[in-house]
């Protein structure tokens, strides 16, 4: 069964992903989400801690042109579909992949509530920035794909690791940042959804950071093999 | 198959069946062994000492006798002190709260049961004040019985107590009811009863009413103000207690902001009123009263909910309001006055200080001047001692009443520490001794002074004596303050015993495990590589995380979040599973989306524990939605119930009756549920407003059909153990056979278990139901793998998964791990009186029922619903018999581990502020549900391994 999804894949003829290009590419990612943090902070003088619900909401903001235009770029079936298409799907699959984590949320425990639902909200919006979105841009509505690389995680190229692994990464980063929540130490940041979004993006860094690793290990296997 | 192989198949099946029996009784010793040991080391018990005060042993005492040519009117001769009242009349009101004594003004926010009882604060504020209201702090555990002991021993009554509250013994130790009936007082005592239990003989007359039947509001109250009355116009009494329970029971039943609670306040209030009268219409001179105390005193506080029995603030601080009768109050020195004055609501200036209970023996004895209980480690309260005492030479009495105070708890102090087999410290007791010479070198200044003051122009007398009850005060503080440190003694070595016999359990499991692992392995295939899967990984840490969590308070505050935040990621990961496989979606699905629900009946249950409990912050936010919500809501709300019984009868119906191998017995069984099921349904018709509550339907729901119920239960259980003793061996079909005993065996159960926790019941069952059924459809996802695997491995998942799913339900169905979170009033579904058997067993079911009982019983689903078509028939059996074996290993294995981490947390944080108020009632319920579970475990091991 493995033997045949390579086949698949393989007959597909994708463009793998230089070495260089997908450093470029985190790197440009890494400064995106710097940025996102750095702007509401120092120009709009917004906190994580004190306005969750609008700093998340910037940092969304900000995000979503980098990672669409981004990622728009590595669109799987290149010659059918265009570049303003790729970008078009990658905004839709932004408050489907919301709603899927803002669910997510709710059955794991986040508070649920009038109250809690701008800052729910405006998570889920970069949670799913973080993990739906580059895969929407990448794949489209392949189901295939998109089962092998959130359901398998079998990764078989170089841009199956730069989706799936930030995505794992965000969302288990978000599952321990919400660890420290029960604890009485009384930290502002212990709240809904802050410590989850620190989590999130600590295990985002981390995915990059690996992908990028297993990128450069790939591919020195593959010159290995070619030489 | 041959005649004698049959025999012998038969022979060596029955043989397994002794042996699993005997594993798992060995497990249930085992643990019920290191639970024994821990506990001895770890609940602290007190050495009660059996030395009794006596009047002679003032000689002994460095401090002057009383005067004994007394100018007191009356007979009474002081003993140890110079009496100060002749009479006191002491009414408790159980569960008093100091806001509903203390103005409003006091409190950030004016709440509607504050300022009811206006008669005190009238007393209080009047000019000259012979009359005080103060903030009495008692020390946890915070329940009637440890209080009273508290409050006549003058000592610190210790956890273990707290198992003696069902069936209260006498008190062995010396107290202030001894003393007083020693000593010629003639005490009358009416109302709560737990007082003849504690003093079967002291009472000179009694007139005892039952305190344990929670719903009754009135009968111990309506008994008190009967007898009370007659008794304040008599004359053959020196000390009445009158101890009324409605404000405690009104608290249990419906909470401190309920109408109930303010009209017993307001019935307080007049009976109040109408005491003082009677009491100050004969305080004249000669009068009965001349010379009376009246004290009004709470045993404890309770918290919003009406829960008590640990240390937060709003169940230890109570109220105490004290009026003396004689009409020649003195004004207290400004140095001594602790108390802070306002004004309250009608611009009276009103001040309240603040009392330890600990000192309430003490000061009481020395008011009547009796002596102080032996083991008494309080202070007589130099403000109820002004008060009560007032004179010009109040001052003089009080150094001597202090000295003699000081020297009784320095002897009991050396006398313990003789005696007991872990005393204090030398280091403690050098200092407590050092602090003691020092008061008593200045005692020596002090007498000389008193002795040449006999003149009235002394000026220096005034100093010496505040620097003696400084000097005093500080001796008594700190023993007050070590022996609250160090009083409750962990043995540790006892401690260390029990957790090394639980890690050795643990090794039991584990190496059972382990061997029925083998032994299995020798039926199942193999073939393919060794795997284990990531579900079966998770499981693991599942367990594992839980069980660490405990290692913090906070975690275990929210241990049902925790375990519902668990739940849901297992279900997550199963659900993904399932999107790899591409198949049983749904069920996937339907597991993850029940767990919110799930959460928020934990949440709703928390919101009522974090109104009591400081540490906890409440997410009410989506239960207010729900509150101010219309009609509509509240349709919905009395509609689902039926709805959920209506489902889960008729999932038996189909499950079991139009079943065919469900058959005679069990069939019978399955009808009874059913018809218990439309009994309850009725029950909670009558109870809405469809009918006109006449007493015939009000008998007919409170009483009838919950017994009707209990016996149907019982019926079942007995006609199921009968089948089980004359039931026929089978060797084919047995495994829909185990499903069908399961049903039956979960559906006789049921009935009880849902009339007990009332409208929620059918709801929760439905959710446990659904998701068990989840569970076990889902785990038939991992045998399309081919690879080769330990039978263990593959039940860890659904193993883990149903233990996690049995703590939320703990949790869902509004328990806590706390003492204020069993709800008492389940106990009395369909019965009034108070039996210790019959009540226990009903708080145990309701308490346990869901989380521990049930899924226990429910188990055998995963084996059976699992089946082997590649192993032989008869081959199977014995597999199934290996596979349920080691299943309940498995289960019994994650309790024992959870069990062994909240023993060590305890260990651990046995000096924590909140060791009383969270960690031991944790341990407590851990130690009961394992025990329970092990011994569950045994029971089913008879039923099922046939």
């Amino acid at each position: 069964m493995k033997m045949k999804k390579n086949d698949e894949n393989g007959g597909n003829t994708i463009l793998s992903v230089s070495p260089l290009k997908a450093i470029t590419l985190h790197l440009i990612c890494l400064l995106g989400l710097a940025l996102a943090f750095w702007i509401p902070n120092h120009i709009y003088s917004l906190d994580l801690i004190t306005h969750p619900s609008q700093t998340l909401r910037m940092i969304s903001v900000f995000l979503a042109p980098v990672l669409i235009l981004l990622y728009s770029h590595l669109r799987h079936d290149g010659t059918q579909c265009s570049y303003v298409k790729a970008v078009g799907r990658g905004l839709l699959a932004l408050p489907a992949g919301a709603v899927v984590n803002a669910l997510g949320a709710t059955i794991l425990g986040a508070p649920v509530g009038f109250e809690y639902f701008p800052k729910t909200f405006n998570w889920s919006l970069m949670m799913s920035l973080l993990t739906f979105v580059p895969a929407a841009c990448v794949f489209g509505s392949s189901w295939t794909d998109w089962h092998r690389i959130f359901a398998r995680t079998k990764a078989s190229e170089s841009t199956d690791y730069m989706i799936s692994l930030p995505a794992h990464g965000a969302v288990i980063g978000a599952w321990f940042g919400a660890w420290p929540m029960p604890l009485d130490w009384e930290s502002p940041w212990q709240e809904w959804p802050i410590c989850v979004t620190y989590g999130a993006i600590a295990g985002y860094l981390v995915g990059l950071v690996t992908s990028l690793g297993c990128i450069i290990f790939c591919n020195r296997q593959q010159h290995l093999k070619e030489e | 198959m041959s005649k004698s192989g049959e025999v012998s198949w038969k022979s060596e099946n029955l043989g397994k069946r002794r042996w699993a029996f005997v594993v798992f009784l060995g497990i249930l010793i085992l643990h019920g062994l290191a639970i024994l040991v821990f506990t001895r080391g770890f609940l602290l018990t007190r050495t009660e000492l059996s030395q009794y005060s006596h009047c002679s042993d003032i000689q002994q005492s460095p401090c002057f006798s009383p005067p004994q040519d007394d100018q007191m009117v009356n007979h009474s001769k002081g003993c140890w002190t110079k009496p100060a009242v002749d009479r006191i009349v002491i009414i408790v009101l159980d569960a008093l709260r100091y806001d509903f004594v203390a103005p409003s003004t006091f409190f950030d926010e004016k709440k509607t049961w504050m300022d009811r009882l206006q008669v005190l604060h009238k007393l209080a504020s009047q000019p000259g004040s012979f009359a005080k209201i103060f903030k009495a702090i008692a020390d946890p555990p915070t329940t009637s019985l440890q209080r009273l002991k508290g409050l006549t021993t003058g000592g610190l009554p210790t956890f273990i107590d707290v198992g003696n509250s069902f069936g209260a013994p006498a008190i062995n130790e010396d107290n202030l009811i001894y003393q007083m009936a020693k000593n010629g007082k003639r005490v009358v005592m009416m109302g709560d009863d737990t007082w003849v239990q504690l003093f079967p003989q002291h009472f000179n007359i009694s007139h005892p009413f039952p305190s344990f039947n929670v719903k009754d509001l009135d009968t111990v109250d309506n008994g008190c103000v009967e007898h009370l009355f007659p008794y304040l116009y008599q004359e053959d009494w020196d000390v009445l207690i009158a101890h009324f329970l409605g404000m405690d029971h009104a608290g249990h039943i419906f909470g401190v902001d309920s109408t109930e609670m303010i009209e017993k306040l307001e019935q307080y209030n007049g009976i109040l009123e109408k005491v003082v009268d009677v009491l100050e219409s004969q305080s004249g001179p000669g009068g009965l009263h001349e010379n009376t105390l009246l004290l009004v005193m709470g045993d404890h506080g309770q918290t919003i909910n009406g829960d008590h029995g640990g240390g937060a603030p709003e169940e230890v601080e109570t109220s105490l309001f004290a009026m003396s009768l004689q009409k020649n109050p003195s004004s207290l020195p400004s140095e001594t006055d602790s108390s802070s004055c306002r004004l309250d609501t009608e611009k009276r200036k009103i001040c309240t200080s603040s009392i330890e209970q600990l000192d309430f023996a003490a000061t009481v004895s020395a008011l009547l001047g009796i002596p102080y209980p032996f083991g008494s480690i309080g202070r007589v309260n130099p403000e109820l001692y002004a008060l009560a005492a007032g004179s010009e030479r109040w001052m003089q009495n009080y150094v001597n009443v202090l000295c003699m105070n000081t020297w009784q708890v320095k002897r009991y102090i050396d006398v313990y520490s003789a005696s007991s087999v872990i005393g204090f410290s030398d280091k403690d007791m050098s200092h407590v001794s050092d602090l003691y010479a020092q008061a008593h070198d200045n005692w020596l200044h002090t007498k000389e002074a008193v002795l040449n003051c006999k003149s009235e122009s002394c000026s220096t007398l005034l100093p010496q004596l505040k620097k003696q009850v400084e000097a005093y005060s500080n001796f008594l503080s700190s023993i007050t303050a070590l022996a609250r440190s160090k009083w409750t003694e962990f043995n540790l070595k006892m401690m260390g015993t029990g957790l090394c016999i639980l890690v050795l359990s643990l090794f039991v499991h584990i190496f059972t495990i382990k061997k029925l692992d083998k032994l299995c392995s020798c039926y199942l295939p193999r073939g393919g590589d060794f795997v284990v899967t990531f579900e079966a990984i998770f499981a693991y840490a599942a367990v594992l995380i839980r069980s660490f969590s405990f290692l913090s308070n906070s975690f275990i505050l929210e241990e049902g979040k925790t375990a519902s935040f668990l739940l849901a990621t297992a279900g997550m990961l199963q659900l993904r599973h399932a999107i790899v496989k591409k198949k049983m979606l749904l069920e996937g699905l339907l597991f993850v989306l029940v767990v919110p629900l799930l959460r928020f009946g934990i949440e709703l249950g928390q919101s009522k524990q974090a109104v009591n409990s400081l540490f906890l912050k409440s997410f009410a936010s989506w239960t207010v939605s729900v509150d101010n919500g219309t009609n509509l809501w509240i349709y919905v709300a009395d509609i689902l119930p039926f709805l959920a019984l209506v489902i889960l009868a008729y999932i038996l119906y189909y499950k079991s009756i139009t079943h065919s191998s469900c058959r005679g017995i069990f069939k019978l069984v399955a009808v009874g549920t059913i018809f218990a099921s439309s009994l309850i349904a009725l029950a909670w018709a009558l109870d809405g407003n469809l009918c006109s509550p006449s007493t015939v339907i009000v008998d007919i729901k409170a009483y009838w059909i919950p017994r009707i119920i209990y016996f149907i239960g019982l019926l079942q259980l007995f006609l199921l153990a009968i089948s089980q003793l004359f039931g026929k061996e089978k060797t084919s079909g047995w495994e829909e056979d185990t499903i069908v005993k399961v049903t039956a065996m979960l559906s006789a159960w049921s009935s009880t278990i849902i009339i007990l926790s009332g409208k929620q019941g059918p709801l929760v069952a439905l959710a446990a139901v659904i998701q068990g059924w989840c569970v076990i459809r889902l785990m038939t996802l991992e045998r399309a793998k081919n690879d080769y695997y330990d039978s263990s491995t593959s039940y860890s998942s659904p193993v883990a998964k149903w233990s996690l799913l049995a703590v939320c339900l703990f949790f869902c169905t509004g328990h806590w791990c706390a003492f204020d979170g069993l709800r008492y009033a389940s106990a009395f579904v369909g019965f009034d009186e108070f039996n210790l058997i019959r009540q226990a067993a009903l708080l145990t079911i309701d308490t346990f029922g869901f989380s521990h009982i049930l899924p226990v019983m429910g188990l055998p689903l995963i084996v059976a619903c699992r089946r082997h078509p590649e192993v032989q028939a008869e081959k199977r059996k014995s597999l199934f018999f290996l596979q349920l074996c080691q299943v309940y290993l498995m289960y019994g294995l994650t309790m024992a581990i959870s069990m062994t981490l909240t023993i060590i947390c305890v260990t651990i944080q046995r000096r924590h502020l909140m060791v009383w108020g969270l960690f031991a009632p944790k341990f407590v319920f851990d130690a009961v549900g394992l025990l329970l579970t092990d011994l569950f475990i045994c029971l089913a091991s008879l039923y099922y391994f046939a």
